[in-house]
């Protein structure tokens, strides 16, 4: 048996009978086979791993042009909630947009413009006009989605892709972020008031 | 042997290589069965299982006269139902999801709940209570099972009854087709609560909740240590530090519950990466 | 005339080569019936008269394997018609229900039988858990018991998908979204963004095969829910039983 494993100095020994470099040499073989199957392994593994994310996909698309900022009035606009996922608020200083996608899991909060709130109906987050989160599970306040002007015709083009996502820290329950923090370029367009609107009747959007 | 039948007639050694074989009178193979007490499978146990299953198979027809699998409108991204009800066996991990935040009601929890579960056997050292429905001999065992289902029964009863539009709690007697208005109250960290109450900084605020959540575990790893010595003996280390990491989890969680409910606490311990 | 032919056709060459006993009708037949045939072996030849009382084990594991059988049968059916697509998921449900012939009694069975098998599972364990027959030397087979239920609720879960409808898209959008929080391998769990994980390359992703679930999210779970997960428990059903064989049953069985 062991001639047969170490082929050579040995012949003449019928006993299974090892030197200690058989030893050592047995030792590497057992190492060196089980590393060939772990290595195999960890590859194949990796292999499966990779091969479960696409590097290509086929998704809604996440770019808008919507038009211009006269078209839409102060407070929360929801014409593009149903293509888009986004809502479109205009304050007295100028318009942003907020990705209609809960922080916490997902699902698509609803606009109350009785209670000034976004509520999801999963579980029960609530956000303010701003996207800060008054209430519920929600981890974090509500994302802000680039909003830029076509430098051809001048209308306001939607990215839903690039979202401005800022550290909530500044409330002992760290959810709410300071307004003047989230109207940074590229996330907000600066404007000027609608004719007639004034800060008294609008104080949310002041 | 005459006179008393133990339920196993020969009973098996490790260490024997040899059986007990009788040889008697009659046409039936018996194999380590006493001979009087035994029936052939087919048909008896066969007829008993096609039964059972001719039984179900006639319980669901007849169900699915009067209940139909819903088809909700076409999946719409834009539009979440209100409310929206996971199935009914997700809805206890629906309703811990308000309580706790989604890494650990989502992920971690369910993953202590699963592995909680299979240690069951290898932490149950008592030896009593096997083949026959007790009470009185596994108190404890049977008290612990009851615990965490009562807990997941309760959330789903909440979660199909007590749960309405926006997710917000809708008593049995209120109107469930008017959208509440959002409780006024706001849910805050323990900590908030003690610099209010004890006017610390924050940070004493935050110490003292990190020792609590700590003095929860050791104080429930002490007190069977100390005053339980019997339990604790007849688990040995390993076994009591692994059923008692479980156990205390689920009392936490109940706890955390009760605290949210009662007095709006949203966590206890508030740290740079995690919240619980 | 008739019983002639019954005889022959029962003696002959093809029939002996099918069926290696006569009819159970004496007790050598009803015990070859049993060890002779791949699907009652799982039983032994003789049971204890008390095993057939049903107060012990009130059928319910049975019962779950039947729910299991039940799943499987309606759930080939219905795949005749269905199309893991998300231009025609929905249209191929609504076919089901009101113009297929069946279409409706096997989506309804599918449904109530799935609702079953997670109470029945339950129900199953509770009375293991009960009787105490988990404890040693049965300890491994609780542990794929709890496979099984895990399984159970995600072959649920992952079901739940497939009609694409609006409780199919919303519940697994959260369900996914949950994955993301996994700590160290979301990319909003703990220490997650910090490891460089993005909603490109994070468990979610992997889950869904893409940012928001869509087609590939469709397909994954089509292939998971009817080929990958019953065939997992399969393999666990086949230890399950042969455990229990083993080991031996915990009661008066």
């Amino acid at each position: 048996m062991s001639t047969a494993m170490s082929g050579t100095g040995n012949q003449d020994s019928l006993k299974d009978a090892a030197t200690p470099s058989d030893l050592g040499r047995r030792k590497f073989m057992l190492a060196a086979g089980w590393g060939v199957v772990g290595v195999t392994l960890a590859g194949s593994t990796y292999a499966a791993y990779k091969f479960m994310f696409p590097p290509i996909l086929y998704e809604p698309p996440t770019v808008f042009k919507i038009g211009h900022v006269t078209e839409y009035g102060l407070g929360v606009d929801e014409r593009w909630k149903l293509k888009g996922r986004f809502w479109v608020v205009r304050n007295m200083r100028g318009i942003y947009n907020m990705i209609s996608i809960c922080r916490h899991l997902g699902c698509t909060p609803n606009w109350f413009p009785d209670q000034k709130r976004f509520r999801c109906p999963c579980h029960g987050s609530i956000y303010d006009v701003h996207g800060n989160v008054r209430g519920g599970p929600a981890p974090r306040t509500l994302w802000r989605g680039q909003i830029t002007k076509d430098p051809v015709d001048g209308a306001v083009v939607v990215n839903t892709v690039v979202r401005l996502d800022p550290n909530p820290s500044q409330t002992p329950q760290g959810l709410w972020v300071k307004e003047k923090v989230k109207e940074i370029k590229p996330f907000w367009l600066e404007h000027s008031p609608p004719p007639g609107a004034s800060c008294s009747s609008n104080r949310l959007l002041c | 042997m005459e006179n008393k039948v133990t339920r196993e007639i020969f009973p098996r050694d490790a260490r024997k290589s040899y059986g007990l074989v009788e040889l008697m009178k009659g046409s039936n193979p018996i194999v380590k069965k006493e001979p009087e007490d035994t029936v052939y499978t087919w048909p008896n146990l066969i007829m008993i299982e096609l039964i059972c299953a001719l039984l179900v198979t006639a319980g669901l027809i007849i169900l699915v006269q009067f209940v139909h699998a819903p088809l909700r409108s076409l999946a719409d991204p834009s539009t979440t139902p209100n409310p929206m009800r996971a199935p009914w066996y997700f809805l206890g991990l629906q309703e811990l999801l308000v309580y706790f935040d989604p890494w650990y009601a989502g992920v971690v929890l369910p993953g202590m709940i699963i592995v909680g579960l299979m240690t069951f056997p290898y932490v149950d050292t008592n030896p009593k209570g096997v083949g026959y429905y007790t009470f009185s001999e596994r108190k404890f065992a049977i008290f612990n099972y009851s615990f965490g289902f009562a807990l997941w029964w309760v959330t789903i009863v909440i979660g199909t009854y007590l749960r309405g539009l926006d997710w917000q709690w809708y008593w049995p007697w209120s109107d469930h087709l008017v959208h509440m208005n959002p409780a006024l109250v706001t849910l805050v960290p323990l900590h908030i609560v003690f610099v209010n109450l004890l006017h610390v900084s924050k940070d004493v605020g935050k110490a003292l909740c990190d020792l609590l959540f700590f003095a929860y575990f050791a104080v429930g790893m002490a007190i069977p240590y100390f005053l339980m010595r019997k339990f604790y003996d007849a688990m040995g280390g390993a076994r009591y530090v692994v059923f008692m990491i479980f156990f205390l989890s689920m009392m936490g969680v109940g706890l955390k519950i009760v605290l949210r409910l009662l007095f709006n606490i949203k966590y206890i311990v508030v740290t740079p990466w995690i919240n619980v | 005339m008739l019983e002639n032919l019954k005889e022959k056709l029962t003696k002959s060459q093809v029939f002996r080569s099918i069926f290696r006993h006569g009819f159970p009708d004496n007790d050598m037949n009803r015990a070859y019936v049993v060890f002779s045939n791949v699907f009652l072996h799982v039983h032994p030849v003789k049971v204890r008269r008390s095993a057939l009382r049903m107060r012990y084990t009130f059928c319910l594991g049975g019962i779950t394997l039947f729910l299991f059988i039940m799943l499987s049968v309606t759930g080939i059916w219905l795949m005749f018609y269905y199309t893991p697509y998300t231009g025609l998921a929905y249209n191929n449900i609504q076919d089901l229900q009101f113009v297929i012939f069946g279409g409706n009694l096997m989506r309804d069975l599918h449904r109530f039988a799935a609702h079953g098998m997670v109470l029945f599972v339950w129900l199953h364990m509770t009375r293991v858990f009960l009787t105490g027959a988990y404890k040693a030397p049965r300890e491994f087979n609780w542990v794929v018991g709890v496979l099984l239920l895990v399984m159970t609720l995600i072959l649920s879960w992952t079901g739940y998908l497939l009609p694409w409808d609006q409780l199919a898209y919303w519940a697994v959008t959260v369900g996914t979204k949950m994955a993301s929080y996994t700590p160290f391998i979301g990319q909003n769990g703990p220490w997650g963004a910090q490891l460089g994980f993005l909603p490109t390359n994070d468990i979610m992703f992997m889950l869904i095969g893409g940012t928001v679930v869509g087609q590939n999210a469709l397909i994954r779970f089509y292939v998971l829910h009817c080929v990958v997960l019953p065939l997992f428990v399969t393999i666990a059903l086949a230890v399950h039983f042969w455990r229990i064989r083993k080991d031996g049953f915990s009661g008066p069985l």
